[in-house]
């Protein structure tokens, strides 16, 4: 017995001190790597892009929300905030928080890499990063930028003036568009992980010259900006790629009834993976204020952004509180105007993040205010901007000539004594339940479209709001950095003022 | 388990072999020598160097069979002075004992199991026995340790039919790194799943080791204090006892929150017949349409008044039933205890069941100077309770409770597949669903599995020296089967229902610890002096396993299998080990008895650190003064019994988790998509130069004995500093992490432990023994790092916990209203709504200031009463239930102004900046409902509570037959008893909720609880103890 105790304490002991340098070497974890290639980086990117732009509660929804597009079905207690205007530091906090903790964190990844045989990956991020530094800049003013996205080296960013953000995202963008066109032999192309162009590195500059007609035309309203505008615009036509085509979509691939896997809008705004209408479709509705623009001006697309009900299309006004007077149950879910099939096309549609309306609408504008004097004529590229959107809706070519000929302003050009206003409100309508919240940054800019009402009962306020609340997180882990709050309805962004 | 067993039958077969042996039998008499005490039963009388032992009667009287060349034998009753007296032929050895200064002798198991005197001991620990433990027979041993030890704090968490207990001693005292205790069972760390699966009939004793210092020899698992367990061993006396411990208790909710009976089903003051919310007129008696018109134009109809305790009557009496059958005894050299334990239960909940079972045999075995023991246990148990993502918006059972309004009648819908009107389709509510439903169609089943065990040689190979080697497990294993049934709904009868998706998820987990100890003692003495000295080497290594898988969308309704999803089922699957070493010395030199000095050491290496970062050593030091026994004038004085003084310090430190100091790529959920795959970088970021967070702790603690050690007092205090603190701070969102793993600044912690406890009464047939303890802990936050004051520990958009600069964490904070300096509510004139300030407010700790525990022991004629009362103040919660009843309009705030426009009382206007003018005539508008749904509800300091709560956890009445009443019957002892636990709770007005002890989570985010929880309940029954 004793031995056999001896022998075990010996090997005990034994067993202890040989505990060498391998024994403490089980510290690897086998579930996640810490490093991979960025063909695995990329799509994470984009399907972030897409999924924080176009789903419940995106960015594009505040835009229905803010431009009157969308409102609320009865049975619903939904959108109580976007109808207060309580612009607070919690309201759509996602689009700052979410830009910045995913979809910015995987292109800054991919901005990082310094081997050549990554530079398109590079240029793609660079790209990216303007995108939504851009929509960043539009909705908070001054953020972090030159200090961002460095982690632990940097937990506490600075904030920049947002004008000079505006000013490098040019410059970022060229440099991006340079790396591109001067890509080495032996640079990798992205294939079927790019989930906006498969690796068609012309498609990313063409994207790149419209990203940049979009930054520009936003400031096109600025007084000693002329020469600038101008002398991009001539860099653009002399690069030579020219722009966008189609509508830039994401589509990594969506596959229908599969969690998580459905175009990201579909499956919050219209049906979940088992094929189950979704709540906040049943919640979200037309308002009485879009239908009645739409009737008005004899828009086919009514049909197309909303869906009819059995019994017509009806709207219900934002901010309404009792639902049940003078008819109780008037505006159940099934008896208004839900989202549209032309905007709700399929769980594997692609998620546009650009319209190629929008885009024509933007060098109307330019041409209108001549920083453009050649090419298309004004009136050309608006009515291509408004084809373009019978086109995505699902509508032709003729039922969109129908329409903007008709002798009614705001409609066809001619007609139309004040063209900005045309264009506005016909970009309003294109971006509708797409990219809304560029309809609520022109709105910001132009004032345009007119006579869009403020949500009923609960505002004191005459207008609606020009900007975000930075998110409380910034005044908690950020604090002396982050700019006082400033006032939601009088702060108006640089290009607006 | 078959192995386990044979190892315990080859126990029992050595020690049988001796049986034989030549014997004689020996009796007498043990009394006490303080007048009037007379004889004293429960004395254990052992033979010297044996484990044959035998205890007295309750005549005082023995018999004992001991070998013919027994020499001594040694009476020990706590409270006595051990007596040892020679056998010397006699066959009757009386004994009379003299009372000792109660305390200083009893043996205390401290760390790695070594048993120390209690005047030797450097540092503040506290024992609880059987008896106080098991007197209402919780099920769970945490449970059942509130209120009983000064400076714990056991938080029950929920009160479900397996509930969770959080442990923490002397407050927090890091941000991110676990609080909760450390669980050490018979000498080897476990984990608080091992302590919960314990049966509590089968732990002899709980020593509580309050600080870092006393628990410094665990190394990086010390800095929490420990819960030292030791199970039952086996009871002396050369016989076998064989016992039935059952009990049965009937389980009630024991309150329900404060529901508004005014108003019912309706939405803005309209009524409506198929609204969750209470927004309708006021109730008027007149019988109403709810839910929905079928085609042929009929409804169900009720009348539309208040229905008492409508969402009451859907609780069950919950019923549990526990019996454990032991088998104990002891023979010469080897001892044995074995028990089978089986627990059933039904829950409040109706369908909610528990069972479980546990096994343990612990069997020793002394063989010429080596000592062969095995502590083990076996458990397995079964869960099956409603999901908690039930419905279309993923909610617990309760959230569907609180969305049904004040006239339905909801326990009439408890047929749900029958009823016409409790059906899916025929139900009254549009948007939440029948909870008969949700039970019925949502269930998670869990099944686990747990070995925890140890074997241990303790060899004597001189009389000076020791060898313990040990080597022990803790391996637990576990499955389970969550699913929801789809529903789909009529869209003429339920045009708002939200269609319900199915899924199921089936899940594996496995974990395993394996340590392994060996310790070397060495006990000197050279004249006045005394040296205990102790080498050892420890090694831990723990293994993790988990997987789950998920499918959607299920074809075959009511078949919950993987294979019937549809789409891309979710896989998961996880890994880690952790693996650690320490050797260590411990050395504690004694002078005459009265003066200690120990000094301790570690050192650690572990697997979590980066090489060169990763080994640490952990000082000790510690003395003890028995100033009774040091100073002559002290002596043998009636009034101060004794006296000792400790003073200790050491320095332990917190490890890091597995992995954590690399930052990690994960693959998204939504990938692949065909051939594409993505990963996503981890939001955590990590600072490069992390290593192991430090605690200095410093106690000074007196143990005093009064007046014959009739009265004790203990009384300590503490101070715990902890720097560079890996902490999970929150880096600013645009760094691009939202996690920042680091080390900054520090946390001090302080406070104060008094213990009370004493023989009221002390009579022959009648005592009265009762104990109070009292602690206080603060932990404050001495920095952060430059630029940041505050971490979020847990936190929602308008409210959570922090850990913020210069204030007591875990600090709570929400949104508030904009006061004036008088603390008035200030409006906006336009609307009469209050205004909101822009950052989050502190409005409070979270952990109790101040604990009071008292327990009393009332003994006359058989009969026992025992009580334990708690109660903890000085702390806030966040009631999110309160807060989910507000939207409903079943809040009593919500009634509070009749649902008009009304001036909110006390509040002012600023007229210009600074200065305020009381408000008198603007009212809010929408008062009749959406100020309280939108603005009021906004404000979330309006559900920040005070926790203080006041609690009856524990009465119990037994009763013992007389041994000459059951002489003649095989039958050693029956005992009787009432059991109830959580009898009483009383909470401050404000408080109209639910329990401020239960809790969202076990982590650090301690405050924040609500509807994730049923309501609070109490428990009664009974208890028979009978054995042979």
């Amino acid at each position: 017995m004793k031995s056999i105790i001896k022998f075990a304490i010996v090997l005990m002991v034994t067993g202890l001190l040989a505990s060498c340098e391998g024994y403490l070497d089980v510290n690897v974890d086998p579930n996640n790597p810490t490093a991979v290639t960025p063909d695995l980086v990329l799509p994470v990117g984009q399907y972030y892009t897409a999924a924080y732009h176009s789903t419940d509660r995106g960015l594009s929804h505040l835009g229905n929300m803010m431009m009157v597009n969308w409102s609320q079905s009865d049975g619903f207690s939904w959108y109580t905030d976007e109808f207060k205007y309580n612009v607070t530091s919690s309201f759509y906090s996602g689009v700052f928080n979410n830009t910045f903790a995913n979809t910015l964190k995987q292109y800054q990844i991919l901005y990082n890499l310094e081997d050549e045989k990554y530079v398109n990956y590079k240029a793609i991020a660079m790209i990216m990063k303007s995108f939504h530094y851009q929509l960043l800049v539009d909705c908070y003013g001054d953020v972090p930028y030159t200090e961002a996205l460095g982690r632990s080296k940097e937990a506490t960013p600075a904030y920049d003036d947002a004008q000079a953000i505006y000013e490098d995202l040019i410059v970022q963008i060229n440099a991006a568009i340079d790396l591109i066109k001067n890509a080495p032999a032996l640079a990798e192309v992205p294939g079927s992980d790019d989930a906006m162009f498969g690796g068609n590195m012309t498609n990313w500059i063409r994207f790149a010259n419209t990203l940049k007609v979009r930054i520009l035309t936003r400031q096109s309203d600025m007084s000693g900006r002329d020469s600038y505008i101008t002398s991009e615009l001539a860099a653009i036509a002399s690069e030579g790629s020219g722009y966008i085509t189609t509508d830039v979509g994401i589509n990594p691939g969506y596959i229908p009834l599969n969690t998580g896997k459905q175009n990201p809008m579909w499956n919050s705004l219209g049906k979940d993976e088992g094929g189950t209408v979704t709540m906040s479709n049943n919640a979200t509705c037309a308002t009485d204020h879009i239908l009645d623009f739409l009737s008005s001006t004899n828009d086919p697309r009514i049909d197309r952004l909303y869906e009819k009900p059995a019994t017509g299309h009806l709207g219900v006004p934002q901010g309404l509180l009792d639902y049940d007077t003078p008819v109780a149950d008037q505006y159940m879910p099934d008896k208004v105007s839900n989202i549209g099939p032309g905007i709700l096309k399929s769980a594997d549609m692609d998620a546009i993040i650009f319209t190629l309306a929008e885009h024509y609408f933007n060098l109307s504008e330019l041409r209108q205010k001549t920083f453009i004097t050649t090419g298309p004529s004004a009136q050309d590229l608006y009515e291509s901007g408004i084809t373009a959107s019978f086109l995505y809706l699902g509508l032709d070519e003729e039922d969109a000539e129908d329409y903007y000929t008709q002798s009614k302003s705001l409609v066809g050009w001619s007609p139309s004594s004040n063209k900005l206003e045309a264009i506005i409100t016909q970009k309003w309508i294109a971006v509708n339940g797409i990219t809304a919240e560029q309809s609520w940054f022109d709105y910001s800019r132009t004032g345009y479209p007119s006579g869009v009402p403020i949500p009923l009962n609960y505002n004191a306020t005459t207008d609606r709001p020009v900007r975000l609340f930075y998110p409380a997180g910034e005044y908690s882990s950020n604090g002396a950095n982050v700019p006082t709050q400033p006032n939601a309805f009088t702060a108006k962004i640089f290009w607006a003022n | 388990m078959k192995k386990l067993f044979l190892f315990f039958v080859l126990f029992v077969l050595a020690g049988a072999s001796t049986l034989w042996a030549q014997t004689k039998v020996i009796t007498g008499t043990v009394t006490s020598a303080t007048e009037g005490e007379g004889a004293i039963p429960g004395v254990s009388v052992f033979v010297k160097g044996t484990t044959i032992a035998t205890s007295t009667d309750v005549n005082g009287r023995y018999q004992l069979t001991v070998p013919e060349d027994a020499a001594t034998l040694v009476f020990s009753f706590i409270g006595m002075k051990q007596k040892e007296e020679s056998i010397a032929g006699r066959s009757v050895v009386n004994c009379v004992m003299e009372s000792d200064v109660v305390g200083l002798s009893e043996v205390v198991v401290t760390a790695l199991g070594i048993k120390r005197e209690k005047r030797e001991i450097t540092y503040q620990t506290q024992k609880v026995d059987n008896a106080e433990l098991a007197a209402a027979q919780p099920t769970r041993a945490a449970s059942a340790l509130a209120g009983k030890v000064a400076g714990l704090q056991i938080n029950v968490q929920d009160n479900s039919v397996n509930p969770t207990t959080q442990i923490i001693l002397r407050g927090l005292r890091s941000i991110s790194s676990d609080n909760q205790a450390l669980v050490v069972i018979d000498g080897v760390i476990a984990s608080l799943g091992a302590f919960d699966d314990l049966n509590p009939n089968d732990i002899a004793d709980l020593s509580i080791l309050k600080g870092a210092t006393a628990a410094a020899l665990y190394g990086s698992n010390a800095a929490n204090g420990a819960i030292v367990v030791t199970t039952k061993k086996g009871q002396a006396g050369d016989k076998i006892t064989v016992g039935i411990n059952s009990s049965y208790t009937a389980e009630k909710v024991a309150y329900m929150p404060d529901f508004q009976t005014e108003y019912g089903t309706g939405w803005e003051g309209a009524y409506d017949a198929v609204e969750n919310t209470n927004w309708g007129p006021r109730f008027d008696g007149t019988l109403r349409q709810i839910g929905p018109t079928w085609p042929d134009g009929t409804y169900q109809a009720v009348p539309y008044a208040p229905v008492k305790d409508n969402l009451l009557a859907f609780f069950n009496t919950g019923h549990n039933f526990n019996n454990t059958i032991y088998l104990s005894g002891s023979h010469e050299t080897s001892k044995f205890y074995v028990s089978v334990g089986d627990q059933r239960a039904s829950g409040i909940v109706p369908d909610d069941t528990y069972q479980r079972n546990t096994v343990r045999v612990n069997a020793s075995k002394k063989v010429g100077n080596v000592e062969l023991s095995l502590n083990s246990s076996f458990f397995k148990d079964e869960q099956d309770v409603v999901g908690s993502t039930i419905g279309d918006q993923d909610r617990p059972l309760y959230w569907f409770l609180l969305n049904t309004s004040a006239n339905i009648p909801l326990a009439r819908y408890s047929d749900w597949r029958n009823d016409l009107y409790a059906t899916p389709d025929g139900y009254y509510n549009a948007y939440y669903q029948n909870p008969y439903w949700a039970v019925g169609t949502n269930r998670n089943n869990q099944k686990s599995n747990r070995l925890n065990g140890n074997v241990q040689m303790s060899w004597d190979p001189l009389n000076w020296l020791n060898v313990t080697a040990r080597i022990g497990t803790n391996t637990y294993w576990s499955s389970g089967k969550n699913w929801r049934a789809s529903q789909t709904y009529d869209p003429y009868l339920q045009p708002s229902a939200g269609a319900v998706s199915s899924f199921v998820t089936d899940n594996e987990s496995q974990s395993s610890e394996i340590i392994e100890d060996l310790l070397v003692t060495g006990t000197f003495e050279f004249g006045d002096f005394s040296l205990k000295s102790i080498l050892g080497a420890s090694n831990y290594n723990y293994v993790y396993r988990y997987s789950s898988i998920r499918a959607d969308n299920l074809s075959i309704p009511g078949f919950y299998d993987i294979s019937n999803g549809t789409g891309t089922p979710t896989v998961s699957a996880d890994a880690s080990q952790e693996v650690n070493f320490g050797f260590f010395g411990d050395f504690t030199l004694g002078y005459r008895n009265f003066l200690y000095l120990n000094f301790s050491g570690r050192n650690d290496w572990t697997s979590t650190l980066a090489k060169g970062n990763n080994n640490y050593f952990y000082p000790g030091f510690g003395i003890s003064f028995v100033l009774t026994d040091a100073i002559d004038a002290l002596k043998n004085n009636n009034l101060l019994s004794y006296a000792k003084l400790t003073a200790s310090n050491s320095t332990v430190y917190n490890d890091l988790g597995a992995y954590a100091i690399n930052e990690r790529y994960s693959k998204h959920g939504a990938f692949p998509y065909g051939e594409v795959n993505g990963f996503v970088l981890s939001s955590t970021t990590v600072d490069a130069n992390i290593k192991k967070e430090k605690l200095n702790t410093t106690e000074f603690g007196a143990n005093l004995g009064l007046f014959q050690s009739r009265i004790m007092i203990d009384a300590s205090y503490f101070l715990t500093t902890t720097t560079d603190l890996i902490t999970y701070t929150t880096p600013s969102v645009s760094s691009g992490s939202t996690s920042f793993l680091t080390n900054i600044g520090s946390l001090k912690g302080s406070g104060w432990e008094v213990s009370l406890g004493g023989s009221i009464i002390k009579a022959k047939d009648f005592s009265w023994d009762a104990s109070l303890n009292y602690s206080t802990m603060t932990t404050i936050v001495e920095e952060i790092y430059e630029g940041l004051d505050e971490v979020a520990v847990g936190a929602w958009a308008q409210y959570g916990v922090y850990a913020i600069v210069d204030m007591e964490y875990p600090q709570l904070k929400a949104n508030t209203y904009v006061r004036d300096p008088q603390g008035r509510i200030v409006i906006d004139p336009s609307t009469g709504f209050p205004r909101q300030n822009a950052a989050l407010e502190s409005m409070g700790r979270t952990t109790p200031k101040h604990i009071f525990g008292l327990n009393t022991s009332l003994k006359a004629f058989g009969f026992t009463v025992a009580t334990t009362i708690d109660y903890r103040t000085g702390h806030v919660f966040y009631a999110q239930g309160q807060d989910a009843m507000e939207f409903v309009g079943r809040s009593m705030a919500s009634v509070s102004a009749n649902r008009q426009d009304f001036v909110i009382p006390n509040s002012v206007i600023e007229t210009s900046p600074g200065v305020y003018v009381e408000n008198t005539n603007i009212p809010v508008q929408n008062g009749r409902q959406s100020y309280w749904t939108d603005t009021y509800n906004d404000v979330k300091e309006n559900y920040v509570v005070d926790a203080t709560a006041l609690k009856i956890r524990e009465l119990s009445v037994s009763y013992t037959l007389p041994s000459a009443l059951i002489k003649s019957t095989p039958l050693q002892k029956v005992s009787v008893g009432f059991i109830a636990r959580n009898l009483y709770t009383l909470l401050p007005g404000e408080n109209s909720f639910s329990d401020p002890e239960f809790n969202n989570s076990n982590s650090n985010t301690i405050g924040v609880g609500g509807y994730f929880q049923m309501p609070p309940t109490r428990s009664f029954g009974v208890n028979l103890n009978i054995e042979f």
